[in-house]
Formats: structure tokens, sequence, C-alpha cells
């Protein structure tokens, strides 16, 4: 690669052990032009610097572990062409999140929200195997399908602006996680759920910035499960008045 | 360059093994242009404010006799009340546009088995509803009914 292009590379940089606060570190490498973000930093690891931290696993946006800021933006790296840069790109972990090092950001939190919304099918009685599967029409997977493509890469944690402000904030992920299994015609822990939902770090404080959706690289739509999550949870909280147990599905 | 989050910003409820570098703001947060509709629509909850007061302001007048009246109304005549009123109009059609946009994904139109419309139907739907209370609203409020 040694006619080839060279980009300059500003990546954080944090050492746990030894750095009391981020700093940046340059990096000037050669560069193809069908490489993807990933395929820089894979290079800067192999090639210039092995002591470089950063999440990957799938290569194909399949996996959610390669999510950073990209000049400012939450991205993912895998899926980002480097030629939609220009000569210098700066390079940090996922905002609102805590770095554990490098690139890295600690998913202990979010993993504490998801499974606050209970992402499993919940049955007040489980069916025996021999009466058969639970079956569903085309609607009722079109209800919540389009939420249960998320890759749980955490972008929308970084791109919104109440998760930055509101640790308790359950987030669009989770949230849209819970709502996908609300909306599922097979599961009926939605009353367990909007408990979750209306309690600490509830749907309404979501400020509808959008921004979760706009940033998602699947095509998920956090936003509409927040803001669709607000009604149902403020109509199960009404309709538990009038039907107290066992109304909610 | 970037600003801190707040500090517990997605942290554990249990600290993990290893110390970590405090979370930060996406970089360019507020000033960034992908953030600058947002901040806008929450700015306008400012001009509601005083909106709210400037109409608490000319209903005391109301009461406070025929000068105070005269006095309020020639107030409201000022070209700083015009412009005012003007940016709480604005205001007021930038939430409207922005609700519209959003409003029908947070709300899906499902009346049973039959599919919504597009999207754009829905859109159409919504401003002609707007446009026909607003003309509505002129026409009461201005005497044009006969």
């Amino acid at each position: 690669m040694s006619d080839s292009k060279k980009v300059r590379f500003v990546l954080t940089r944090f050492d746990p052990d030894q750095d009391q606060v981020p700093k940046t570190q340059e990096y000037e490498i050669p560069v193809r032009p069908d490489w993807k973000i990933l395929d820089a930093l894979n290079y800067i690891k192999d090639e210039v610097d092995p002591t470089l931290s950063h999440r990957w696993s799938c290569r194909m946006a399949v996996c959610g572990s390669c999510g950073m800021m990209v000049n400012g933006e939450p991205r993912l790296t895998c899926s980002t062409p480097l030629s939609d840069y220009g000569d210098v790109v700066e390079i940090a972990p996922l905002a609102n999140f805590p770095v554990v090092r490098d690139l890295v950001v600690e998913l202990e939190g979010f993993m504490d929200k998801f499974k606050a919304v209970k992402p499993w099918i919940l049955r007040a009685k489980e069916k025996a195997v021999e009466e058969g599967t639970h079956r569903q029409t085309p609607d009722e997977l079109h209800a919540f399908k389009q939420f249960s493509m998320c890759i749980n890469c955490m972008l929308c944690y970084a791109a919104c602006p109440v998760v930055m402000n509101s640790p308790e904030f359950l987030g669009p992920a989770a949230i849209a996680l819970g709502h996908r299994y609300n909306m599922d015609s097979r599961d009926e822990g939605s009353r367990e759920r909007n408990e979750v939902f209306r309690g600490e770090g509830t749907v309404f404080e979501c400020s509808y910035a959008n921004e979760c959706t706009e940033v998602c690289p699947k095509g998920v739509d956090p936003a509409a499960a927040v803001n669709q999550a607000k009604l149902n949870a403020v109509v199960d909280w009404a309709t538990s008045f009038v039907v107290p147990r066992g109304g909610g599905k | 360059m970037s600003v801190p989050a707040n500090p517990k910003a997605m942290a554990p409820h249990r600290p993990g093994r290893t110390r970590t570098a405090p979370p930060m703001r996406p970089d360019g947060f507020p000033s960034a242009p992908r953030y600058r509709t947002y901040l806008l629509f929450d700015a306008t909850g400012l001009t509601y404010l005083l909106a709210g007061f400037a109409v608490l302001a000319v209903a005391w007048s109301l009461g406070s006799g025929p000068e105070a009246w005269a006095r309020a109304l020639e107030t409201l005549r000022s070209p700083i009340a015009i412009a005012f009123h003007v940016l709480v109009l604005v205001s007021a059609i930038f939430v409207g546009v922005r609700f519209f946009r959003l409003f029908p994904k947070a709300q899906p139109a499902r009346i049973g088995p039959a599919k919504p419309p597009p999207r754009p139907v829905i859109h159409a739907m919504l401003y002609v509803a707007w446009a026909g209370i607003t003309l509505a609203l002129v026409a009461v409020l201005g005497g044009f009914l006969p």
C-alpha cells in the first residue's frame, strides 16, 4: 500500500492504570478506498500500535459491537465507509458511556437497563409442548417486527440528549425492546413491563428528540417505540382501576 | 471538544472491577446542527411562558378600569408587542409542524384490522384539520360569521 492515500486518525486513548482522563493519539496510515472505519482501526492495531483497544466481532453490522463516535457522530464502524470522510478522522468511544479503555465502553449499565424491561416472553401459564406452538398472523408479527431488529449497538444511547442528563432513564433500545414484547401477541407480561415504564427512568422522560431513530443503523424506530409505550403505559394504568387484576395482556 | 455528561450516565448499578473514565456528551452538543431543531423546539417553551404572562397582564388590566384597559391595548399595538406575537405565532407553527411530523409514528392510525393510510396521507389530513380549525376559530373570534 506504498502508493495509497494516507489518512490521519485521531483516536481517544485511556489507560485506567495510568491516565486520569482520556487523551488523544494520532496515527497516519495508508488506507484503501474500499475500507470501512473498522478496517483502519484493525490496521492500526495490527501494524502500528498493538496497545490500542477496540471492540468488534462480526464485521457485517449484525453483532452491534463496534459502535463508536466517528467525527462526533455515533456510527457502526464496520459499516461506515472511510471514503465518507476526509483526510482527518476522529474516533472516540461512544458518548454518554463510561470508558473502560481506549475505545471500549462499559456495557453493564446498559445491561442493567436491558434486564429491567424483561425482554423475553412472559406467560401467565406456559403451554405444554404437545399443545403446539403459539401461532401468529402476519399482522400480529408486523405489530412488533421492526422493534425486534435492534442489534443493541447502543448508538441510540450515544445520541440521546436525555441519556446524557438523566442516568435513571431506561433509554431508547431498552424501552423499544420492552415495547416489542408488549406488542407480541404471544406475550402476557405487558402489565409488568408497563409498571417498569411508569417507574424510575420512566418513558415520560423522553422528550422526543428523535435522535435515536436518526442514528439507528438498522432502521429501527426507537423514538416511535418509546412514544407508543408512553400511551400504552397510561392506558394500562387507567384500565387497572377498571380491571384491577389480570385485565392487562 | 467534548463536554462531560452526567457522571452517572449509563453507569452500572454496581461498579465494575476496573476504573472507568467518565462519560462524555456527543461532540458539539448542543451546538451541532443535528440537535438544533430539538433545542429550538425546547426553547419555544420560553415564548409560551412569556405569552402566558402577557395574557395575564392584559386580563388584569381588564379588571382595573377603562384607562388600564386602554393602556393595555395601546401597549399591544406597539412594534415590540407585535414582533413578540409574531414570534409566538412562528413558535406555534414550528411546534405544530414538528408535532405533525413525529405524531403519526407515536400513535399509528389504525382502526381494527384496516391498514393505516400511507404516512403522507396522514400528514395531509393533519394539516387539513389544522387549517380548518384555525379558519373556524378566526371566523368565530374575528366576528366574520353572520
